[in-house]
C-alpha cells in the first residue's frame, strides 16, 4: 500500500473523527489525534523528511491539504457544535414571559407636594419666583397688614391657633388683642408671604408661596386643622384684573385640562378690590350639572382680586404707581377634586396603601 | 338672606324665571346657596277646564270627563291634550273651570294619584273637592274656580300658596344687602331699573309725647351711635295677619305675636334690627321711664329672651332701664321686658350699637341672632327715625296702638359722608376693560351714590349712601362698576413682566433632588402633623437639649396638638404604627417638615426645615424571584450615605452616636451623620423601649437630618476627571483585627498606604469566628484594585505596592494578613 493511500485513508478516518464529535470536547480530542503535537497528519508531516525526494513534492501537498480540510472542517464543526450548545441551552432557559418582573422599588411622592410641585412649575414657567415664610407669623403679617380690620371673626381664637407669647410686645408690630389672642399665630393662610415679599423687594413682583397653614377645624373627611395653600401675588406698573383672568385662565387650564372654562363670581375679601371667586367648569359633566358639582355645572376652586390699595401702602409700596393682584388656592381641594377623596385624613396618616397608589 | 320671590317682585321687575335672576346674582356676586320652594307645593295639581261630560257606560252616578290641563298633558304631536277622568261629582258642567290632581300626585291627605280603570273605563287623575286638596270647606262636590281662572297652571302658583324663596349668600361687606329694600335696589342696579316701596305711615298720634315719658342716655364712648325710641300705648296683642306670617315664614323666621312679628318683619325689610319693649317693665320714677346703654361690668349676669342665664364680660353693651338690664344690646333682648300677651305700652328701638363691640359679644356669649348679624356689619344709622316710624305705623295698622307723638333721638355725632373723586383713568386701568363714563354714573347712581361730574374731565365726585359702609374710596366704587359691567367681559390677558425673572432657587431645586433620591431609594414621601403633644420627646426618649422651648397653642382642639413639633421622628413613628397595626408591615417614609424651636425671650420660635425617613420590614414581600433582607441600621444607613454622595457632600463621617442625646437609639446601632466638623443629623435603629412605646414590634431603622445644613454641604459638580485606560489588577486582602479598630479607621489607612497606584477599596467580608479569627477579633476582606494612569502595572510593582500597603496597615493597626 502506498503512503498515497494511507494519506487517502487518513483523510477518511479523519473526517469521521471531525464529523463525529458529538461535543466540543470530542471535537477537542479529535483535534488533538490529529493535528496535535503527537496527532497523526502531524506525523506525517514530520515523515516528509524520511519520504524519497521524488515523491516529496506529491506527498507533501496532499499532507498539506489533508491539514488544511482538517483545521477547515474542525472549525466549521467548531462552529456548528457551538450554535448546537447555545441553542439547547437557549431551549433551556426559555421562561414564560408572563411571569412578574424584578421591579425596582421606588418611592412615591405625596399627592399633595406633586400637586404642589406642578403648581410651581407652571408659574415658573411664567416667570414667577417661589417664596416661603415662618408658619408662626405675626397677627400684624397675618391680618392688619392684608388689611383685615381689627374686629374681624376671622382673627378671633375660634378661627386661628394662637401661640403662647414668651416675650409678649416684642415683635415688630405687637397689637391689642382681644382674650385668647396674641401677636404670635400659626398661619391661617399662605397670604403673609405677600406682606415679607412685598417688604423685602421692590416690584416688579411676580411670586407664589406655597405652604402649610392652620385653622382650628377638626379633622373630619371635609377638614383638617393643618392643609396647604398657594399664594399667588403680582405687583408691577399696569397691572389690571385683564392680567389677573389671563393668568389664571392659563393656571387653570394647566391643572384641569385645556377645555376648562373659567368663571369669575364677584367676592370679598378684605386684602383684595375688586375680588372674585374663580369657578371652573366640572370635569364630570362639562358644565351640563351633576352630582359632583351639585347640579352647578361649575367648582370653585380658587379666590382672587385686585390687591387693596391698603395693602400696598402698608408694605411701602405706592398704589399710585403700581397695581397687582392676588390668588389663593386651596392645594387639598384641588387634589380631593381630582382624585374624588373620600376622606382628607388620609392625607395625614402615612398609609402605605394611600401613598402608593399616587 | 333669605328672598321671598313674590316680594321683590313687588318692589321691582324680576324675570318670571328665578333661575334668571339667580344667573344675573351670580354674575354681579351675590351667592345664592339654593333656591326653595316653601308652603304647600302640590306637585302635579294644576287648574283645568272640562272639556266634555259623559255619562259613564256602567255606573249610573260617575261620569267620563275629558278635562283640559294645558301644557301638563301633551298627545304624541306634541299638542296639548285633555285628560280622561272619571268623576263621581255632579255640581259641574262643561267649560267649568276646576282643580285636577294627575297622577304622580300627593294629595294633603295622603292619597296618591295613579293611573286607574274605574268599572272598566280608564281614568288618569282625579277631579278635587276643596277638601281633598286639604283647604277645608265644602265637599259636596268638585271645586269650582271663577270663570277667569288660568287653565293649566300650577295650582300651587293660582292659589298662591307656594313661594319661591331665593337662599342667598351675603358677603359681610354688603350689610345693606340683608334686607329686602337692599335687595330690590341691587336688582334695580343689576337691570338698570327702578325699584319702589310703599313704607306705611303713622296715621294719627296722640297721649303723652314720647319725649316727656321717656329719657335717653348713652353712657359710654363706643357703645352706640345713635338711640331712638318711641311709644305706642294700648296694643292688643295677638297673632299676625296670614300675609305676614306667609312672609315671616318664607324669610325663615318663627312668628310670635303681632308686636315681635312686626318688628322682625321691618328688619327684614329696611335692615334696621329692632326691638319692642314691653314699657311696663321699665322702672318708674315720677311717672318718668329712662333707658340707660351702657357698659357691662364684668360677671354681671343676664337672662336673655331664649331663657338663658348668661355671664357678661366687661364691656359687652347693655340697655337698661336705669336700675336693671332690658336687653344685651344689638344682641338679644330680655326675658323681664319681653311683649307678652297681656302688653299693652309698648317703647320700640330703633338704635346703631357699634360692630365691633356687638360682633364680640355675639362672639364671647356664642349667641347669634338677626339683629347680631346685622349690627356686626354695620347698620345705616341715618336711617333710625325713618325705620322706627315704619315699626310705629305698623302696630298702629295691626295692633291697634296709639302712637305718641315725637320721639327720643339721641344721636351725639351725626354721620357726615365726603364725596369721592372717581378717576375714569384708574377705573380702565385697574380693570383693563373699556367701561364708558355713562355706565359708571347709571351703576353708581342705581346703588344709591349721587354721581356728579367733576371740575376736571373724566373725574367723577361720587357720594356714596349712608347704607353702604363699604365704600369709603375709589377703589371700593371701582368694584362696584367691575361687578355690575361684568367680569366676565374682561379681555384676558397676561402681564408684560419687564425686568423681572423667575425660577426656582438652588436650594429649592436642590430640595426636590433630595425628594427624588429619597424616592429612588424607595422611600415614600409622608406628611405628618406639625402638631405635638408635651410628652412627644419624652415618650421618643429624645433629650430636648438644642431643641428650643416648646412652641404652645393657646387654644389646642385636642390633648395630643397641644404644641409644635421639635423632631418629625414621633410623627414618623406613629404612620409606621398606624401601617404595622394596619397590616402593612413593610413602611419605608421619609417626610419633609418644618420643627419649631421656641426661643424663652422671643414671641417667634426658629422654625428649620428637617428632612427625616424610617424604614421597617422590608423593602417589599418575597416573591418568585427577588426575596428582601429585613430592613436594619445599614439600609437606613445606606440611603443616607447615597442622598449624600448624590449630593456631593464631602468629607462624610460617621460617629457612633452615644450619651443622653441618642437615648432613643438602640446602643451600638446609632450614628452621627457629619460633614467635616458639620453634624447633620444621626441614623440608627430605634431603641426597642421606644418602639414600645410606640406600638411597634418590627425593627425600625430612622435618620433625621438638617435640611438647611444638608443643602449648605451640598457642592455642585467638580469638573470632569479622566480615568485610565489601562488594566486593573485586582488583589484580595482579609486582614484580622480587634474588634476595636472601625472599618472607617482601616480604609483610611488602607487608602493612605496604598498611595497613586490603589485606585479602588471595596470591603466584601466581615468574618468572625472565635477559633479560626480569634476571640474579640474579626477578619475584614478587601478588594482591592491596582491601577496606574499612564501605563500597564507589571506584576512587579503591584506586588511592590501591595506588600508596602500590607506591611503599613498590619504595623498601623495592629491586624495580622489572614491566608
Amino acid at each position: 500500500m502506498s503512503l498515497i493511500d494511507d494519506l487517502d485513508e487518513l483523510e477518511a478516518r479523519a473526517r469521521g473523527m471531525i464529523e463525529g464529535a458529538d461535543g466540543t470536547d470530542a471535537l477537542e480530542r479529535a483535534r488533538v489525534a490529529l493535528l496535535g503535537r503527537k496527532g497523526e497528519i502531524t506525523s506525517v508531516m514530520h515523515m516528509m523528511g524520511k519520504v524519497a525526494p521524488e515523491e516529496r513534492p506529491v506527498l507533501g501537498k496532499r499532507a498539506n491539504e489533508l491539514r488544511r480540510l482538517a483545521e477547515s472542517m474542525i472549525e466549521r464543526r467548531g462552529k456548528d457544535l457551538r450554535r448546537e450548545a447555545l441553542s439547547s441551552l437557549m431551549a433551556t432557559e426559555a421562561v414564560d414571559v408572563t411571569l412578574p418582573g424584578a421591579r425596582p422599588k421606588l418611592g412615591h411622592q405625596h399627592l399633595i407636594s406633586q400637586i404642589i410641585e406642578e403648581i410651581e412649575d407652571v408659574f415658573c414657567g411664567i416667570g414667577y419666583t417661589v417664596e416661603s415664610g415662618p408658619q408662626v407669623e405675626t397677627s400684624w403679617c397675618n391680618f392688619t397688614a392684608l388689611n383685615a380690620p381689627m374686629d374681624h371673626p376671622s382673627r378671633s381664637a375660634r378661627d386661628s391657633f394662637y401661640i403662647v407669647d414668651n416675650a409678649p410686645g416684642s415683635v415688630d408690630h405687637p397689637e391689642e388683642h382681644a382674650h385668647g389672642e396674641s401677636d404670635v399665630l400659626l398661619r391661617t393662610q399662605t397670604s403673609g408671604v405677600q406682606v415679607r415679599t412685598m417688604l423685602a423687594n421692590k416690584p416688579p413682583i411676580y411670586m407664589i408661596a406655597p405652604g402649610t397653614v392652620y385653622r382650628p377645624d377638626t379633622a373630619d373627611a371635609c377638614h383638617l386643622p393643618q392643609f396647604n395653600q398657594v399664594e399667588g401675588l403680582v405687583v408691577d406698573r399696569g397691572i389690571t384684573f385683564g392680567d389677573l383672568k389671563g393668568t389664571l385662565d392659563y393656571f387653570v387650564k394647566c391643572m384641569f385640562g385645556e377645555e376648562r372654562k373659567t368663571r369669575y363670581r364677584p367676592h370679598f375679601f378684605p386684602f383684595t378690590e375688586p375680588s372674585c371667586e374663580v369657578d371652573v367648569s366640572c370635569g364630570v359633566c362639562h358644565g351640563e350639572g351633576c352630582a359632583f358639582c351639585k347640579h352647578s355645572g361649575w367648582i370653585e376652586i380658587l379666590g382672587c382680586g385686585m390687591v387693596d390699595p391698603n395693602v400696598l401702602v402698608n408694605c411701602g409700596i405706592d398704589p399710585d404707581e403700581y397695581s397687582g393682584f392676588a390668588f389663593g388656592a386651596g392645594v387639598e381641594r384641588i387634589a380631593a377634586l381630582r382624585y374624588d377623596l373620600p376622606d382628607l385624613r388620609s392625607l395625614m396618616t402615612g398609609d402605605m396603601r394611600f401613598l402608593e397608589q399616587f | 338672606m333669605r328672598v321671598p320671590y313674590s316680594w321683590l317682585q313687588e318692589m321691582v321687575e324680576v324675570p318670571s324665571d328665578p333661575a334668571e335672576l339667580v344667573a344675573e346674582f351670580i354674575r354681579t356676586g351675590t351667592e345664592v346657596e339654593s333656591v326653595d320652594t316653601v308652603g304647600e307645593s302640590f306637585d302635579h295639581v294644576v287648574t283645568a277646564q272640562v272639556v266634555s261630560k259623559e255619562p259613564h257606560p256602567d255606573s249610573d252616578h260617575m261620569w267620563v270627563t275629558k278635562v283640559d290641563v294645558g301644557g301638563f298633558n301633551v298627545g304624541e304631536d306634541g299638542e296639548p291634550e285633555p285628560l280622561q277622568i272619571v268623576c263621581g261629582a255632579q255640581n259641574f258642567n262643561e267649560g267649568d273651570h276646576i282643580v285636577t290632581a294627575m297622577i304622580g300626585a300627593e294629595l294633603p291627605g295622603g292619597v296618591k294619584i295613579k293611573k286607574s280603570k274605574l268599572r272598566g273605563v280608564v281614568s288618569c287623575g282625579m277631579n278635587c273637592s276643596a277638601r281633598e286638596l286639604g283647604l277645608g270647606g265644602d265637599h259636596s262636590g268638585i271645586m269650582i274656580l271663577p270663570p277667569d281662572a288660568p287653565v293649566g297652571v300650577p295650582f300651587a302658583q293660582y292659589q298662591g300658596t307656594s313661594e319661591t324663596v331665593l337662599d342667598c349668600e351675603i358677603t359681610p361687606n354688603r350689610p345693606d344687602c340683608l334686607s329686602m329694600v337692599g335687595m330690590a335696589r341691587e336688582v334695580g342696579a343689576i337691570y338698570d331699573r327702578d325699584y319702589h316701596v310703599d313704607y306705611p305711615a303713622i296715621a294719627s298720634e296722640t297721649g303723652r309725647p314720647t319725649a316727656d315719658e321717656l329719657s335717653v342716655v348713652i353712657d359710654g364712648e363706643g357703645l352706640c351711635s345713635r338711640y331712638v325710641a318711641r311709644i305706642v300705648r294700648n296694643v292688643k296683642v295677638g297673632p299676625s295677619p296670614d300675609w305676614m306670617v306667609r312672609r315671616l315664614t318664607a324669610l325663615g323666621i318663627r312668628p310670635h305675636n303681632n308686636i315681635v312679628d312686626i318688628t322682625n318683619y321691618v328688619m327684614m325689610l329696611t335692615g334696621q334690627p329692632l326691638h319692642a319693649f314691653d314699657l311696663s317693665t321699665f322702672a318708674e320714677r315720677d311717672g318718668h321711664r329712662s333707658v340707660v346703654v351702657r357698659a357691662a361690668r364684668e360677671g354681671e349676669r343676664f337672662q336673655t329672651l331664649d331663657g338663658v342665664e348668661r355671664t357678661l364680660a366687661e364691656g359687652m353693651g347693655l340697655i337698661t332701664d336705669g336700675e336693671r338690664p332690658v336687653a344685651l344690646a344689638g344682641v338679644m333682648g330680655g326675658m323681664d321686658s319681653e311683649i307678652e300677651d297681656d302688653t299693652v305700652d309698648v317703647m320700640v328701638e330703633s338704635a346703631c350699637f357699634d360692630a365691633g363691640r356687638t360682633s364680640h359679644t355675639s362672639r364671647d356669649l356664642s349667641l347669634i341672632s338677626d339683629a347680631s348679624i346685622r349690627f356686626e356689619r354695620q347698620v345705616d344709622e341715618t336711617g333710625c327715625v325713618d325705620v322706627a316710624n315704619i315699626t310705629c305705623a305698623l302696630i298702629e295698622q295691626l295692633a291697634g296702638g296709639e302712637v305718641a307723638p315725637g320721639y327720643v333721638d339721641v344721636y351725639p355725632a351725626p354721620a357726615h359722608i365726603e364725596a369721592i373723586a372717581l378717576r375714569m383713568g384708574r377705573v380702565h386701568d385697574i380693570c383693563g376693560a373699556p367701561i364708558d363714563e355713562g355706565f359708571v354714573e347709571r351703576a353708581l347712581t342705581r346703588l344709591g351714590c349721587t354721581v356728579e361730574r367733576g371740575a376736571e374731565e373724566g373725574v367723577l365726585l361720587v357720594t356714596p349712601p349712608s347704607f353702604r359702609p363699604d365704600l369709603p374710596r375709589e377703589i371700593d366704587l371701582i368694584e362696584e362698576v367691575l361687578r355690575l359691567w361684568g367680569m366676565g367681559r374682561v379681555e384676558a390677558t397676561i402681564p408684560a413682566a419687564r425686568n423681572h425673572i423667575g425660577g426656582l432657587t438652588r436650594d429649592q431645586r436642590a430640595t426636590r433632588e433630595i425628594g427624588r433620591i429619597m424616592r429612588a431609594c424607595g422611600l415614600n414621601e409622608t406628611t405628618t402633623y406639625s402638631f405635638a403633644a408635651p410628652g412627644d420627646l419624652e415618650r421618643v426618649g429624645m433629650s430636648t437639649e438644642g431643641r428650643g422651648v416648646p412652641v404652645v397653642l393657646m387654644n389646642p382642639l385636642v390633648a395630643e396638638q397641644t404644641e409644635m413639633r421639635r423632631s418629625l421622628l414621633p410623627g414618623l413613628l406613629q404612620s409606621v404604627a398606624y401601617n404595622e397595626a394596619h397590616g402593612t408591615a413593610n413602611v419605608q417614609l421619609y417626610e419633609i417638615g418644618t420643627l419649631f424651636h421656641g426661643r424663652e425671650n422671643a414671641s417667634a420660635p426658629k422654625e428649620r426645615e428637617s428632612l427625616a425617613g424610617v424604614l421597617s420590614g422590608a423593602m417589599g414581600d418575597i416573591t418568585w424571584i427577588q426575596k428582601y433582607r429585613p430592613l436594619r441600621f445599614f439600609d437606613g444607613k445606606g440611603v443616607v450615605e447615597e442622598l449624600l454622595s448624590q449630593l456631593r457632600v464631602e468629607k462624610v463621617r460617621f460617629r457612633p452616636a452615644e450619651g443622653e442625646g441618642y437615648a432613643f437609639l438602640q446602643p451600638g446601632r446609632g450614628a452621627e451623620v457629619l460633614s467635616g466638623g458639620t453634624v447633620l443629623g444621626w441614623v440608627g435603629e430605634i431603641h426597642p423601649d421606644t418602639r414600645e412605646a410606640f406600638d411597634i414590634d418590627l425593627p425600625v431603622v430612622a435618620f433625621e437630618l438638617n435640611l438647611e445644613a444638608l443643602l449648605r454641604a451640598a457642592r455642585p459638580h467638580g469638573a470632569y476627571r479622566d480615568f485610565s485606560s489601562f488594566p486593573p489588577v485586582e488583589h484580595d486582602m482579609a486582614i484580622v483585627v480587634d474588634e476595636s479598630v472601625t472599618c472607617e479607621d482601616l480604609e483610611r489607612r488602607i487608602r493612605s498606604a496604598g498611595g497613586k497606584l490603589l485606585a479602588g477599596v471595596r470591603l466584601f467580608d466581615v468574618y468572625r469566628d472565635e477559633e479560626r479569627v480569634g476571640a474579640g477579633k474579626k477578619s475584614m476582606a478587601f478588594a482591592l484594585t491596582y491601577r496606574a494612569a499612564d501605563h500597564t502595572l507589571t506584576s512587579e510593582e503591584v506586588e511592590k505596592a501591595h506588600s508596602r500597603l500590607v506591611a503599613k496597615v498590619c504595623k498601623a493597626t495592629g491586624g495580622e494578613i489572614r491566608s
